[in-house]
């Protein structure tokens, strides 16, 4: 059982308290999910969970909290290590070892376990969730779904009491997040207490037994699984809510009238693409799209969606077919200069040390009124002289793509630009799209999350296993059939 | 079931001298280190150079100790190709740089094949055997976790930058170098503190600041093998080091 009692935690940087006032107790094999808006506190009570707060994270705390009896306050991360697991958002970052055996075997290790105990426990950790075909595998060959059912193998291994996830399905696609809900279903059925933030809950609505709010840093309101997913669709977004049951928005669909404003076109015939020698991963790709068209690039983790929009850039040259804008053959150096594409890792895209700096980097004359123009419409004129690594998760990705604006692309490709939104985020981000299509860009967005697509794209390409491409105006019917291949 | 998942648990994908303890690893290169610079003699680099490639592919590793050696001889080829042609500062340029080239490829070619054949955990193992204190391994381990990744990085920064249009060519990599590296290094370093700041937090919940004693999914000892090796070691680079005095310092390999 862990109690709540009063507890607070203020940031040493920060002046107000993050975690105000908690009070709740949770059941041994409670299902508690902790969901709430972008920075409403939902990672910071996670972190004072699993000992990161006050030792890796310092602050101010009052109140406390208790497992059985004992202050979690007073114990150290590492002591917590063998109670209490955590499976971190991005996968990549979370292994310490290069290839899974290894991985699974680093907490054992760390706790000083005799070789035969190690193995034995991996044994079980493989066996219980099935990653026999994921073992002796470079952690550089695994896909993000992959990786994630390692790492919860990992902490599997050290037999915690608790779990805890931290955005476990941010980056991954929907086969992979019912993989996901499998293993926590196990995990639930074994009688594990078990804590889950997340912004794109769809996937928990079986498993769930208590659902907390977050609302600037207290436990706002809190549901029943029942009560939860039947929230009525207004009081749903005014908490700044996803959707519980996405696959209804496909009933609810209403086609959107495109105007083909400017009349530029994109077309791409029977396009293939192969690594030197390597089999062809893309081939017959054609399609053909229209100033304003948003277009939405769907198929699982592997398909060769990245591989088509480092294609589509410019970044890679293709094997076979063209691609033509106006009617003009691109060659990739052409197409990389008519292309921005919208990263879901911000990271890499700034260079600049300043906003203003970031958005003229790279284009030619001088582009002084058109930044400030572009500051102004993305609301980020206040952060003109800051750096952008200073900025925001949201504003960053605003910063990437008011650069795209500047540069003046015809065709604006977009990465996951919702992985780890919270509802206002990701409405922001379709409306930003929305403006650009208005504007006569031409838009593709690879994307996972239904509701997402659902709210902005005027046309999909399903990528199957073949690599080949399926193009077809959006409409109620073939959402239909997609809701049902993402969510039974 | 259970005990074919043990046996894929255990099974090891390194033979022969990959299977060295990582500080007789480590203590070669540097040892190679230190000689490489000392010997000047072409018969005896080359010799040295073929010695660490018999080293290195008698462990996981002959494909790219060819390679190496191949790019060895291609550099020699090249460097006397250029002492027939005299473009005054040029020459004298790219003369030097040709030797130190050559001084790096055995240092190259045993280093990258440490970072290839060395389970990260026998690393842990071996640096806590040696006392070092955890604010010196841990770094470590996660420089040594990080390099691979450096790679997969710099290609995503390279592919934003192409798409921005900055240093997208050559030409104008040639004319502003200092902005192209910073150009690069700032995102990289803003990766490397996210990453490593996560890496962090992964790991002390993990329990990655307890300081029991390890043990590594097999035996990691500094035991006969090592210590033979390690004299072998010695004494393969004392003999060059005296070589390359004797008149077998002066003969020269590469001619046109």
């Amino acid at each position: 059982m862990i109690i709540f009692e009063n507890f607070s935690f203020r940031y040493e940087e920060s002046e107000e308290f993050t975690l105000k006032n908690i009070n709740a107790t949770v059941g041994t094999g409670e299902f508690i999910l902790l969901t709430g808006r972008s920075g409403c506190g939902k990672t910071t009570l996670i972190r004072s969970l699993n000992g990161l707060i006050p030792h890796f994270y310092p602050g101010e705390m009052k109140g406390d909290i208790r497992m059985d009896g004992d202050s979690l306050l007073d114990m150290k991360p590492s002591q917590l290590a063998g109670k209490i697991g955590t499976v971190f958002q991005d996968p990549r970052s979370q292994f310490f070892m290069t290839d899974t055996t290894r991985e699974l075997a680093f907490g054992c290790e760390n706790m000083g376990y005799q070789r035969e105990e190690t193995v034995e426990r991996i044994a079980k950790a493989v066996a219980d969730l099935e990653l026999a075909d994921y073992l002796n595998r470079s952690i550089f060959a695994l896909s993000s779904g992959e990786k994630q059912q390692v790492a919860i193998g990992s902490v599997y291994a050290l037999q915690p009491k608790v779990y805890i996830f931290d955005e476990p399905s941010a980056n991954l696609d929907y086969e992979a997040t019912k993989r996901l809900a499998q293993i926590m279903a196990k995990l639930k059925q074994d009688g594990y207490t078990i804590f889950v933030v997340e912004h794109r809950f769809y996937y928990l609505r079986g498993l769930i037994d208590r659902a907390f709010l977050i609302q600037d840093g207290q436990i706002g309101q809190e549901f029943t699984r029942e009560e939860f997913c039947t929230l009525p669709e207004r009081t749903r977004i005014s908490y700044g809510l996803r959707t519980s049951w996405p696959e209804r928005d496909a009933d609810t669909y209403q086609e959107k009238e495109i105007c083909h404003g400017n009349g530029h076109s994109f077309a791409v015939k029977d396009l293939a693409f192969a690594y030197k020698k390597g089999p062809e991963i893309l081939q017959n790709i054609s399609f053909e799209a229209h100033a304003g068209d948003v277009i939405g690039i769907l198929g699982h983790n592997g398909a060769g969606k990245t591989t088509l929009l480092s294609v589509l850039t410019g970044l890679l040259g293709e094997k076979r077919g063209e691609i033509c804008y106006d009617g003009k053959k691109l060659s990739p150096r052409k197409r990389r200069s008519l292309s921005y594409l919208v990263m879901q890792d911000t990271d890499y895209q700034l260079f600049g040390s300043s906003v203003e700096e970031e958005l003229s980097l790279g284009v030619s004359g001088d582009p002084s009124e058109k930044v400030t123009e572009t500051l102004e419409a993305l609301e980020l004129l206040a952060y003109r002289e800051q750096h952008p690594a200073a900025l925001s998760g949201g504003q960053k990705q605003r910063v990437t793509i008011g650069a795209a604006i500047v540069k003046d692309s015809p065709v604006i490709y977009f990465d996951e630009p919702t992985s780890g939104l919270d509802y206002d985020s990701m409405v922001r981000v379709s409306r930003l799209i929305e403006q650009l299509s208005e504007a006569g860009i031409i838009i593709f967005v690879v994307s996972h999350d239904f509701e997402f697509i659902v709210r902005t794209c005027t046309e999909v390409l399903q990528l199957d296993d073949e690599g080949v491409v399926h193009n077809r105006h959006l409409t109620s019917g073939i959402l239909k059939s997609l809701s049902e291949k993402y969510f039974n | 079931m259970e005990s074919k998942i043990k046996q894929k648990i255990m099974e090891q994908p390194f033979r022969g001298t990959a299977l060295l303890d990582p500080r007789c690893k480590g203590l070669l290169l540097i040892l190679l280190g230190f000689v490489s610079y000392f010997v000047n003699g072409e018969a005896v680099s080359l010799i040295l150079v073929m010695g660490f490639a018999l080293f290195v592919s008698l462990g996981n590793g002959a494909k790219w100790a060819a390679k190496m050696v191949a790019s060895y001889a291609m550099v020699s080829i090249l460097s006397t190709l250029l002492k027939y042609v005299s473009i005054p500062v040029l020459s004298v340029m790219m003369s030097v740089f040709g030797v130190t080239i050559l001084k790096f490829i055995p240092i190259v070619m045993v280093g990258n094949w440490i970072l290839r054949t060395t389970h990260m955990d026998d690393l842990m193992v071996a640096l806590q055997r040696m006392r070092l204190p955890q604010s010196v391994t841990i770094p470590l381990v996660v420089m040594f976790r990080y390099i691979p990744t450096l790679g997969i990085e710099y290609r995503m920064i390279r592919n934003t930058m192409d798409i921005r249009g900055i240093s997208d060519t050559l030409w104008k990599r040639i004319t502003r170098p200092v902005a192209t590296v910073e150009y690069i290094l700032i995102p990289l370093l803003m990766r490397c503190l996210k990453v490593t700041d996560e890496l962090a937090a992964s790991g002390t919940t993990r329990g990655l600041e307890l300081e029991e004693k390890r043990y590594a999914l097999r035996d990691v000892h500094f035991s006969l093998p090592e210590y033979l090796m390690s004299i072998a070691g010695l004494l393969f680079l004392g003999t060059l080091l005296f070589l390359d005095h004797t008149s077998i310092g002066e003969i020269i390999l590469w001619r046109v």
